[in-house]
């Protein structure tokens, strides 16, 4: 039962690893909550599904181009909306308010085009958990567990290794000085909408194969992704990997305890503590804005 | 005519939790959405001892901003440790766990489906179950609030107030001590957005969680923002606009289903538009945006 259990916190965990990461290569460069990501994830296996069950094509097929999709969309916010407020001398706070805005938008669209009703990406049969020490595991899941350690590498390396990755650190760490340098930061930012647009749409569409898709999932893997962050540190894709494996394994450590009802409230306990006690995360330094 | 009473005495209960609101974000800076979380507190306090112990809505209702008042007290002590970005989360963290009670901690609040049957308020005997009624009694209420609110921010608490959401930095150094004021504006502002939520117990004489969600939240946030943040008539006219416009398109004859996607459409992009062209709403003076910028 200890064994399910850990094996389904780490599960959950990935999810919101890859959630979190996600949201982080946004945050970094920008430096503010791009609520609307929760739309945009939802929206990535949205996509999936026009392009797999509507449009027939194979599941292969559609992931991919779910995938470009939303990271589409996650441009198309940036060019459209984000990159103007700030010509105009947006704060944060309208940042914040303006994905706010943007997040009841598109998850009502979403309501719109497809209904509420739970959808699926599955054509067969609900597979049956492979037996791994004590615990069964189905092979959607495994990939889950998978899918963050590749996109972790993947991200770390084009972090360190590409010319990208070294103007996207610079960018994230001053952007003034960034620019000083002839960084194109609004490049960056731009660079930065589509790989986290597009990584979130990779988590959607492999959080609906194990557990199907409604048009509110991007609320509740927004905010656990949010949660995964500021535990982390919000400053490194390690400490979010990290916080986002605590995350789930507390929860469902917690839930065997008090309930699964109450998956929701352990979660943002957990955020509260995080935001009282240690703002900067276990693996953040203290920042200025966090502390004044 | 029932129908226009109706949306009236929305607008009027909307107006009382946005002017509360307003005093925690328009005129202290404080961004919050939890508010929908402690109107839910007020509806089921006064739901629960209307049903429970056949309170009367006039001794429920202080008691349901009691209740408000201490639940806010104590979040607010450790949430207004951190700031800007950070409070939104940990209010937006509130709201979801506010959710999370409400809904399975059903023996208490009847969980998803709910409380039926809460008794309407009477005055000597004469039972306040009319339209009409009712909106002179929210009318008055809101009348009250926005009264409460016109004296308080023109007094010198009012005016440390807007002084912490320009400059907060200053304001301590003038000695003031910033952290009671927020959090004694927060208490506020929650206490009074709890009388919304019983108002809308007893109009509707049902609540379930779904009302005072975090989108709920979010639109009482627009409603100020629409309206004009820290000023006194934003409320007002922002809860008028968001209320009764989507209304309108009860006549272009929208399929039901969609009706009320549309008209979160259209509010979230009222949200987005209001950044872009006037982020301190149709008459505010917050301005929600840096001077500073190049």
């Amino acid at each position: 039962m200890l064994n399910q259990l850990i094996f389904n916190g780490l599960i959950a965990g990935s999810t919101y690893a890859l959630a979190a990461l996600s949201f982080l290569i946004i945050y970094l460069p920008t430096r503010f909550f791009h609520f609307a990501h929760g739309a945009v994830f939802a929206w990535g296996a949205y996509f999936c599904y026009i392009f797999s069950v509507l449009l027939q094509l194979p599941l292969w097929v559609a992931m991919p181009l779910g995938v470009l999709m939303a990271a589409g969309l996650g441009m198309g916010l940036e060019v459209g909306i984000y990159r103007p407020l700030r010509r105009r001398g947006a704060t944060g706070l309208v940042l914040l308010l303006a994905s706010l805005g943007l997040y009841v938008v598109f998850q009502n669209l979403i309501s719109m085009f497809f209904g509420d009703e739970t959808k699926s990406l599955r054509g067969d049969e609900v597979a049956e958990g492979i037996p791994i020490f004590g615990a069964r595991i189905t092979p959607i899941q495994l990939w889950i567990m998978l899918a963050p350690i590749v996109s972790f590498g993947i991200i770390l390396s084009i972090l360190k290794f590409t010319r990208f990755g070294k103007a996207f650190r610079a960018a994230s760490s001053d952007p003034e000085l960034a620019l000083v340098r002839g960084i194109d930061v609004d490049r960056i930012t731009l660079g930065a909408f589509a790989l986290g647009s597009g990584l979130a749409g990779l988590a959607a569409i492999l959080v609906t194969l194990d557990v199907d898709m409604t048009p509110t999932m991007g609320l509740g893997a927004l905010m656990s992704g949010i949660v995964a962050m500021i535990i982390g540190g919000s400053r490194s894709v390690a400490g979010t990997a990290l916080g986002g494996l605590m995350l789930g394994l507390a929860q469902h450590l917690g839930v065997w305890k008090i309930g699964s009802q109450w998956q929701d409230a352990i979660a943002f306990g957990i955020l509260l503590v995080f935001l009282f006690f240690r703002p900067y995360g276990i693996l953040g330094k203290p920042m200025r804005k966090v502390e004044v | 005519m029932e129908y226009l009473l109706h949306i009236a005495i929305l607008i009027g209960i909307y107006t009382i939790a946005a002017t509360s609101l307003n005093l925690v974000a328009g005129y202290t800076g404080l961004i919050s959405i939890s508010h929908a979380a402690f109107a839910g507190v007020g509806a089921y306090v006064t739901a629960l001892m209307g049903l429970k112990l056949n309170l009367l809505f006039w001794f429920s209702l202080p008691c349901a901003m009691a209740v408000a008042a201490v639940l806010a007290l104590v979040a607010s002590i450790p949430a207004l440790r951190v700031h800007d970005d950070y409070f939104v989360l940990a209010t937006f963290a509130l709201q979801v766990i506010a959710t999370s009670i409400m809904t399975n901690w059903v023996d208490f609040t009847g969980g998803p489906l709910g409380l039926p049957g809460i008794p309407q308020p009477s005055i000597f005997g004469a039972i306040l179950s009319t339209h009409w009624r009712m909106l002179v009694l929210v009318w008055l209420l809101a009348g009250l609030f926005l009264f409460l609110t016109y004296r308080l921010v023109h007094s010198p608490f009012g005016r440390v107030l807007k002084a912490i959401r320009e400059d907060e930095v200053l304001v301590r150094a003038f000695g003031r001590n910033v952290f009671w004021f927020k959090v004694s504006a927060f208490v506020m502002g929650a206490a009074c957005v709890a009388v919304s939520g019983s108002l809308y117990a007893v109009y509707i004489t049902f609540i379930d969680p779904s009302s005072f969600t975090v989108m709920e939240s979010i639109f009482i946030l627009a409603v100020i923002i629409v309206g004009g943040a820290g000023t006194l008539w934003g409320p007002v006219i922002g809860a008028t606009a968001l209320v009764a416009l989507p209304e309108l398109l009860r006549f272009v004859g929208l399929p039901s289903a969609v009706a009320a996607n549309v008209r979160q459409v259209l509010y979230g992009l009222l949200l987005v538009a209001m950044m872009f062209w006037r982020p301190r709403g149709l008459i505010g003076e917050f301005q929600f945006r840096s001077d500073y910028k190049s």
